[in-house]
């Protein structure tokens, strides 16, 4: 006999958002769908290794919850949920068939509406659509799990007591709603990316949740800006496995570039190929990434592309800091130099700011001003991976 | 589904010459859909007027309930579809260029009296029954406010003809604010200012003088009132069924 997870997890891993996505469209209630989903898998961890897996598990989960639904309804009996139930009963029709219309879109674009806080949006993803425990997403973003549900609660309340529609929203707000779903994609990312390694092992694969996000809006949604933020997470989370040595930062110029994945570098270039017409912001990012990837050496990097490629986004000091350092590895350190100077009061407060000025001053030969503005940078820099590489950077420097 | 919607400006704002004539478009626009129910410009020249209650004294004084840095400057109650659709009136708003617009959905049930004509001889006053909501009290997920039985029965008979229609508000955590920024409408969570006390619920009043509305708002036990004169005719389709146009 088979272990419950091995039979249950992967439809777990492919049904849940579905499930979810389903039940809140028929019920209209974000807290019951999800209960009522937890209940239908722990009956199918239960019942599927005594009768076998369902020849179409979705439907089958899917009836499972209903009733989970119509039971917690009958239990509340107030005037509401009777109302609730007339509504859940008359609707007995078979659990639409898996694919198109596919209910997780609507499911993605109400938990990323820009009327809920940023928060309550990453964690309602994370609930709704991933089907991660609210203890796995306070672990996640190291919170108490008091706290975490707290924002579930207020973000479900909110939708209910706003009225947020359920929906994916019509032709003319769709760009910008789209902006905001692929904000809360792209922060996920980045929260998994950036988090330090230390305690990595009780938290959840962010960045794996977001890329499994962005595919799945990819495929239901293939505009241009889903597309180049999936090739920005792949292109991007190509060289994770390169990034960190020993829970120690290692620098893009000193990765072992054998280890970066050439199947996730590959994707990323694809996709990148089939777009055409005026980049976004995303695109861009993607193809900078690209260009980083496909140097088979830190030294054959086209810096030149690059500069180029920063010219294209939109001039923010973070953008214009990174240009800079484009500019001094194609062209000239000392223009470069003059760039970053510029930024001061914007990046005063800002580590990497002060880090790549002491890396140019350096290479002019200003070790003096090198040395004093790493020691900024490791007073600004935010964890202890980033601090030790700048010490060892600095140790370097008075080494020679 | 109904939404409160409080306009707060900047005080010092410049306005460019058609903003009048762009505010009576958008009321004759919002009237025609059917979705504005009730609203009114708020004085600019008379300062409102906070009535504060302990468990010994009220005392009334002179400024708004809360010091903010964008002015209190009128009030609309819509009914629209959803939040977004909600949006989208308080995005066409004339004055959102210069300050913002909270969004509030209203809590069902109150009951409100047969909308008439407003009285000629009478002076209009926005009462904003505020207090504390830094907590999250309210906030569960069975919490169906709208549910419960309300204890104001006995100030609303007293208020009588006097109150044309109010209701209470679904907590600040439940706000939406509208601002215009750059040209696009930009939409946060949260109340248009984290002061500590919030707008809880509204009453509009049709009284003879300040004396007659202090002595409802003092009746009505709140903490905190906020009386604020209005400044123009309203529309007045605001009871539990549909708007008609």
């Amino acid at each position: 006999m088979s272990r419950p997870d091995d039979l249950v997890a992967p439809v777990f891993a492919e049904e849940w958002g579905r499930l979810v996505a389903g039940l809140i469209g028929w019920c209209g209630d974000w807290e019951l769908a999800e209960e009522a989903a937890q209940e239908a898998f722990a009956r199918a961890v239960e019942v599927w290794p005594r009768n076998g897996v369902p020849t179409t598990p979705a439907a089958w989960l899917t009836t499972v919850a209903r009733n989970a639904v119509r039971d917690r309804l009958r239990r509340r009996g107030t005037e509401a949920a009777k109302l609730a139930l007339i509504a859940a009963t008359s609707d007995d029709e078979p659990a639409p068939p898996s694919g198109f219309p596919d209910e997780r879109l609507r499911l993605i674009f109400t938990c990323a509406h820009p009327a809920l806080p940023m928060p309550g949006r990453v964690a309602l993803t994370l609930r709704t659509l991933c089907g991660l425990s609210v203890v796995e997403i306070a672990r996640a973003f190291l919170v108490t799990e008091s706290t975490m549900d707290k924002r579930l609660v207020r973000a479900r309340a909110k939708i209910r007591a706003a009225a947020i529609p359920y929906r994916v929203p019509p032709a003319e707000l769709l760009p910008e709603r789209i902006d905001g779903v692929l904000a809360v994609l792209y922060l996920l990312f980045n929260e998994g990316y950036s988090a330090s390694s230390g305690d990595e092992l009780l938290r959840v694969d962010l960045s794996t949740e977001a890329i499994r996000l962005a595919r799945l809006l990819h495929r239901m949604m293939p505009e241009p800006e889903v597309t180049g933020l999936l090739a920005l997470l792949l292109l991007t989370d190509a060289r994770r496995s390169a990034r960190t040595e020993h829970g120690e930062i290692v620098p893009l110029a000193e990765q072992d570039r054998s280890r970066w994945d050439r199947a996730a570098v590959d994707e990323g270039r694809g996709l990148l190929a089939d777009l055409s017409g005026p980049p976004g912001a995303y695109e861009v990012q993607a193809r900078i990434a690209l260009e980083h990837d496909r140097a088979r050496a830190a030294a054959q990097t086209d810096w030149a592309a690059i500069a180029r490629l920063y010219e294209l986004l939109p001039a923010t000091p973070v953008v214009e800091l990174n240009r800079a350092v484009a500019i001094a590895e194609a062209y000239d350190v000392q223009l470069a130099l003059g760039m970053v100077d510029q930024l001061e009061p914007e990046l005063a407060g800002y580590h990497l700011f002060h880090a790549t000025r002491a890396d140019l001053a350096a290479r002019t030969g200003d070790l003096t001003g090198a040395i004093a503005a790493l020691d900024e940078a490791i007073r600004l820099a935010p964890t202890g991976p980033e601090r030790r590489l700048l010490a060892r950077r600095r140790a370097a420097l008075t080494a020679e | 589904m109904k939404y409160f919607l409080t306009h707060v400006i900047e005080p010092d704002g410049s306005w460019p010459e058609d903003t009048e004539q762009r505010l009576d478009d958008w009321v004759a626009e919002m009237d025609h859909r059917g979705v504005l129910l009730a609203g009114a410009p708020l004085r600019s020249d008379v300062a409102p007027t906070a009535v504060r209650r302990t468990d010994t004294t009220v005392s009334v004084s002179d400024g708004p309930f809360a010091e903010t840095k964008e002015q209190v400057a009128g009030f609309d109650l819509i009914e629209a579809a959803d939040l977004d659709e909600a949006i989208a009136v308080a995005g066409a708003h004339p004055t959102l260029g210069n300050g913002a617009i909270e969004i509030r959905p209203v809590i069902p049930g109150m009951p409100t009296p047969v909308p008439r004509e407003p009285r000629a001889d009478r002076e209009r006053y926005l009462m904003l029954v505020c207090w504390d909501q830094t907590g999250d009290a309210e906030i569960t997920e069975q919490g169906r406010p709208g549910d419960e039985p309300r204890p104001m029965d006995d100030w609303i008979a007293y208020a009588g003809e006097r109150r044309l229609h109010g209701w209470q508000l679904q907590p600040p955590a439940f706000a939406t604010t509208v601002r215009r920024v750059d040209g696009a409408v930009a939409i946060t969570d949260g109340p248009f200012a984290e002061t500590k006390e919030q707008i809880g619920g509204y009453d509009l009043l049709e009284v003879t003088d300040l004396d007659e509305a202090v002595a409802i708002a003092t009746a009505h036990g709140s903490d905190l009132i906020d009386l604020r004169r209005c400044a123009a005719e309203v529309p007045s389709q605001v009871g539990d069924g549909a708007a008609t146009a």
